[in-house]
């Protein structure tokens, strides 16, 4: 015990590192990551979802693509080809935002999948009442459909939040100093103190996504959720479109399956 | 036109010279091993926590509920290193020394850490499939005479474990994905290959390439074989209603 309360002394080294005279590393490099890469995921992943509600078979099934492809491969093998290729291609990143940007491609497509299950979950209708009270497509989009879709999907984003903070700790195998390795450098040095400084490493990690499930859990109960397993993926909203293509063009082009 | 500023030329001999190939063929076994393994184990634990959540009494309720909010919020990374340096640590009588010397540890503190990450999520999957089968169920099962075992077995589990099957099987694959983690503890699996090939040979993109095209490939096989069940497993509903009221008592 007393072990433990010696390492929690030290709570500014886990929480911030040197940050003022040397890096930021830490808790605080955690968290940072976490939000950088889902703000960066957020916006590629409204675009991403609404080309994945989309009926235009050319804007539809590359984005699938890219969603499917990201999703089913490992975050680690994504960190990888951010680690080995981007040199390749003459992009000098530093580790930072090298994680960033494989924590970004991550968090894209699942922030796609979201989006999409929030953007189905709006009611027909709704485009169609902007639109005849004189709206223009595009600020149906930004003033009706949007905060209603936002609406559903804010439990999903915070528990989503959650997730990928914990996802953050995968970066340190390829040696961001963050809270893990933070941990490790410390019972390293003082082998003997191993058992504390796992758990000092636990409780800051527990402590935030506690919280985090804890605001999700609320708004769960007051925002209602999103059954994401019933919406089948050849579904798509033809009353979404920004840009209407002439009807014989859309004929060619256009599947019939709406919802 | 050149688009990007390439300079590396593939030589796609490297991944099937000698000692490589021998690694990638085992990190395939073992990352197929681990997946399984934890997905069978995790399941049975995350079941009984499950049901140890659903229990009327404290005594079960309460270790089980701290169990999960413990687990869920703790990042499975985290669970691999514990189980691999500190585990051995704390254990006494110097099982822990016996450990340690054991070669193969780090794919067994793989499987347990991978468990523990994954039986908290399996539990609440459980647990929501078994608090939505009707309550109607249990008390006809009830009154048919069966006892709590035989409910379990009969009535309560097949119910729930029909309407959990997509979530669970998206778990499962992700289960199948987070075993990549495990090179971070040195367990030779695939992702461990990889680097190794990285680090001799400082030619990682087609080992790399190979790798993603395994792990893409053999989640989507998984996620099609599970609709597959699903659809197999589906009870359809109308179709009994109709036989049954087709030559039934009062039809």
């Amino acid at each position: 015990m007393d072990f433990f309360l010696e390492q929690l002394a030290n709570w500014k080294f886990y929480c911030i590192g040197t940050y003022p005279t040397g890096p930021l590393t830490g808790l605080a490099l955690n968290i940072l990551l976490a939000i950088l890469s889902i703000s960066l995921g957020f916006f590629f992943g409204v675009i991403l979802g609404l080309g994945r509600v989309s009926c235009r078979m050319y804007i539809k099934y590359p984005c699938s693509i890219f969603i499917d492809v990201v999703r089913s491969t490992p975050l680690l093998m994504i960190i990888f080809w951010a680690y080995f290729v981007l040199p390749v291609l003459g992009m000098q990143l530093s580790l930072f935002w090298c994680s960033v940007v494989s924590l970004t491609i991550y968090a894209t497509a699942y922030q796609a999948e979201i989006v999409r299950a929030g953007f189905l979950a709006v009611p027909f209708g709704q485009m169609d009442a902007a639109l005849s009270t004189g709206m223009s497509r595009f600020q149906a989009l930004i003033y009706v459909i949007l905060p209603q879709a936002f609406r559903m999907m804010l439990p999903s984003f915070v528990s989503f939040f959650n997730s990928m903070f914990k996802n953050t700790s995968t970066v340190y195998i390829i040696g961001v100093v963050e809270l893990t390795r933070t941990g490790i450098i410390i019972s390293q040095l003082k082998p003997n103190r191993i058992f504390a400084s796992y758990m000092v490493m636990a409780l800051g990690f527990w402590v935030v996504c506690y919280s985090l499930s804890y605001i999700s859990e609320v708004l769960e109960k007051k925002l209602g959720v999103i059954d994401y397993e019933a919406y089948k993926p050849e579904i798509c909203r033809q009353d979404l479109v920004l840009f209407p293509l002439p009807s014989m063009i859309k004929n060619m082009l256009v599947t019939n399956k709406s919802k | 036109m050149k688009l990007f500023n390439l300079r590396y030329e593939f030589d796609w001999g490297i991944p099937f010279r000698e000692p490589f190939v021998g690694w990638l063929i085992t990190g395939v076994e073992l990352t197929l091993l681990i997946a399984v393994v934890t997905a069978i184990t995790s399941l049975v634990i995350g079941t009984i926590v499950a049901m140890l959540r659903c229990s009327r009494f404290k005594i079960f309720n309460i270790p089980a509920k701290i169990y999960v909010e413990l687990v869920r919020n703790i990042p499975g990374l985290f669970w691999l290193l514990f189980f691999y340096f500190v585990f051995p640590e704390i254990l006494p009588f110097g099982i822990g020394d016996k450990l340690h010397e054991y070669v193969k540890y780090s794919v067994v503190a793989g499987i347990l850490g991978l468990t523990v990450d994954n039986s908290a999520y399996v539990s609440d999957i459980v647990r929501t499939g078994l608090l939505s089968v009707p309550r109607g169920h249990i008390e006809a099962a009830v009154s048919t005479g069966l006892n709590r075992f035989q409910q379990l077995r009969h009535i309560i589990l097949p119910e729930a474990f029909r309407t959990i099957l997509p979530p669970l099987g998206s778990r499962m694959i992700h289960n199948f994905k987070n075993s990549s983690l495990c090179m971070a503890i040195t367990a030779p699996e695939l992702t461990w290959a990889i680097q190794q090939v990285e680090s001799i040979t400082f030619r990682g993109l087609e080992v790399t390439f190979l790798a993603t095209v395994f792990y893409i490939g053999l989640s989507l096989i998984m996620a099609a074989f599970i609709i597959k069940l699903e659809k197999h497993l589906k009870i359809d509903l109308t179709s009994i209603k109709e036989k049954r009221t087709g030559d039934g008592l009062f039809s």
